[in-house]
């Protein structure tokens, strides 16, 4: 564990150090994060101008949420950035001396380019959600439940791209597969009482996005009930084994590709 | 150390119909075999040469070898383990180098790399700088450690490939074209490092080249593999003494010679004055020598076995001539 710990520490290490060769670029993708995420909270804003409620949530309420999904959605940025670089390393064949090494290959793949811009995002962000929170939550109310779904949250996301990765292997495509992801994953930005059902279910127990994005923050505001918690970590766990399997199945079918 | 039991490995890919809805739905797939049934096995501290035309199967071979490829059937034992499970102990005591991929740090010195596979391999300290500094002595390139890999010659690159991935001093070291697109300078440099290397540590190397040279001057055991299937496992020695049927005389000449003396010797393979070249059957070698001292004025003259490549392609066309005889 400690061996996989130092390798992950120098992976990240490294993968910072090469954000921060050029200069320009780490300037001009922080604004660029940025401006967007200001114009997802000016749309909120604009929504709120027009109605007092949506859904029963008061707009401190959705902005909590909107800021609950802005933290697990950076986190995920932040691990499993090496992802949207997996398509090349299959392609020209690559994979195959990282699968040679004395680590699991998760190491690099999923989690070998810690993604320093969104590392500086992520103060702020969480500087946001506990001005937000302390308004409508009293301090400390339902914290432990809240971490615990927050991680919950980190695994299910860790099993999504497991899965990207194991496409990747299969068909080539991580690109559209992680556009997918992400367009399924935005849904959670509001809660998820504000889709019609049968769509509501769906993101939430087919698909767990809800259980990713909605339940920690229905858990800090105290409206999760204890069997939807307990789904919440039966609905991970066969995600998990399932993108598991598929790793392990694409890996047999692997033909290295690029001579 | 390696045993290779009817290993046979079946690729698979969709065929295209030129039909979209097709291509979709009812898509179609063949199979074609990359290696078939081949078995042998390789002995600590062997460096075998794995040679073959383009698509014969040796990279496959190798990469289901070391781990990276799941046979379609058989069975192999490396290093008493099945590779593909690639426990850490396994995958600590060997190495694979390829000329066409790239494992270093592409933006930051190669010494980050050294670095991190200091700490991947776990290699203690004070082991891990003597080897470093051998390995960086061996291939006299010391300077360029801090430079960023982007920034290195093809050559320069695959120097610290090589020590990037030999740190660790693995007890089986697979080389895929380690020279391939190297200038001959840079494949020289390599070719005596390899030699240097597998005598200091005593690993089990094999190598696969297109440059025959490589094989010739590094290997003593020789496995061909074509289409899939194995057609020599020797040694270098017998397949060149069998298939050698012809030597060289290289001569060069101290005056200018009438065509018509050289032609009464034979047709001369090259003839730019002064260097003369003479390819003759083994058998009628003492008999042209002794002919040549009577007729050319020469400073100097010498006999050689045929290139390393002749010696394979007559391998190639007297196995066709027996297949299709048969």
């Amino acid at each position: 564990m400690k061996h996989n710990f130092k390798i992950f520490f120098l992976f990240a290490r490294n993968s910072m150090r090469t954000t921060t060769q050029g200069r320009l670029g780490v300037v001009v993708f922080t604004i660029g994060k940025i401006i967007r995420f200001a114009f997802l909270f000016i749309l909120l804003f604009f929504i709120f101008s027009k109605t007092r409620v949506l859904k029963g949530y008061s707009i401190q309420q959705v902005a909590l949420f909107y800021m609950v999904f802005n933290l697990i959605d950076t986190i995920s940025q932040i691990l499993f950035r090496e992802v949207y670089r997996f398509r090349s390393l299959v392609v020209n064949g690559s994979l195959d001396t990282i699968l040679l090494k004395p680590y699991h290959p998760f190491l690099r793949i999923l989690v070998g380019g810690v993604d320093i811009l969104d590392m500086i995002l992520l103060i702020p962000y969480t500087i946001i959600t506990i001005v937000i929170a302390s308004g409508i939550v009293p301090i400390g109310q339902n914290i432990f439940l809240f971490f615990v779904l927050l991680i919950n949250s980190i695994w299910i996301a860790t099993s999504f791209h497991i899965l990207v990765l194991a496409l990747g292997i299969l068909t080539t495509e991580v690109d559209h597969t992680i556009l997918i992801y992400r367009d399924l994953t935005s849904l959670g930005r509001f809660p998820m009482a504000i889709y019609q059902e049968p769509i509501r279910s769906i993101f939430t127990f087919v698909l767990p996005i809800g259980i990713m994005t909605s339940f920690p923050s229905q858990a800090l505001l105290g409206i999760l009930s204890w069997d939807m918690f307990l789904i919440s970590f039966i609905l991970s766990s066969v995600l998990f084994i399932v993108s598991m399997s598929m790793w392990n199945f694409a890996l047999k079918q692997y033909q290295s590709w690029g001579g | 150390m390696i045993t290779v039991k009817n290993i046979t490995k079946i690729y698979k890919s969709h065929i295209r119909q030129n039909n979209l809805f097709k291509d979709v739905f009812f898509r179609q797939f063949k199979e074609q075999t990359a290696v078939k049934d081949i078995s042998f096995s390789i002995g600590k501290n062997e460096l075998v040469g794995f040679i073959g035309p383009n698509g014969a199967g040796k990279t496959t071979t190798l990469k289901m070898l070391a781990g990276i490829l799941y046979p379609s059937s058989g069975s192999l034992s490396v290093l008493d383990q099945n590779p593909f499970n690639k426990k850490q102990e396994f995958l600590k005591q060997i190495a694979f180098i390829m000329g066409q991929r790239n494992q270093l740090i592409w933006d930051l010195p190669a010494l980050d790399t050294f670095d991190l596979q200091r700490t991947i391999y776990e290699i203690d300290e004070t082991k891990y700088k003597k080897t470093r500094n051998h390995l960086l002595a061996i291939l006299q390139c010391e300077s360029l450690v801090n430079k960023p890999v982007k920034v290195l010659s093809l050559g320069e690159r695959m120097k610290m490939e090589f020590i990037a991935g030999l740190l660790h001093t693995p007890k089986l070291v697979f080389l895929d074209e380690p020279t391939i697109g190297l200038d001959i300078f840079s494949q020289e440099a390599i070719r005596e490092f390899i030699k240097e290397y597998q005598e200091t540590y005593k690993s089990t190397v094999i190598l696969t080249s297109h440059y025959l040279e490589d094989v010739k001057r590094l290997a003593k055991r020789l496995i061909i593999i074509h289409k899939g299937i194995i057609m020599y496992d020797g040694s270098l020695k017998n397949i060149i003494e069998q298939y050698s049927t012809a030597k060289r005389i290289k001569i060069t000449l101290e005056d200018m010679v009438p065509k018509s003396k050289i032609q009464a010797i034979g047709i001369p393979v090259t003839y730019t004055h002064p260097q003369l070249v003479f390819s003759v059957k083994r058998s009628e070698l003492p008999e042209k020598i002794k002919q040549i001292s009577q007729t050319l004025p020469f400073f100097d003259l010498t006999v050689e076995d045929a290139s390393i490549e002749e010696v394979i392609r007559t391998f190639f066309s007297e196995n066709k001539k027996e297949n299709s005889k048969s």
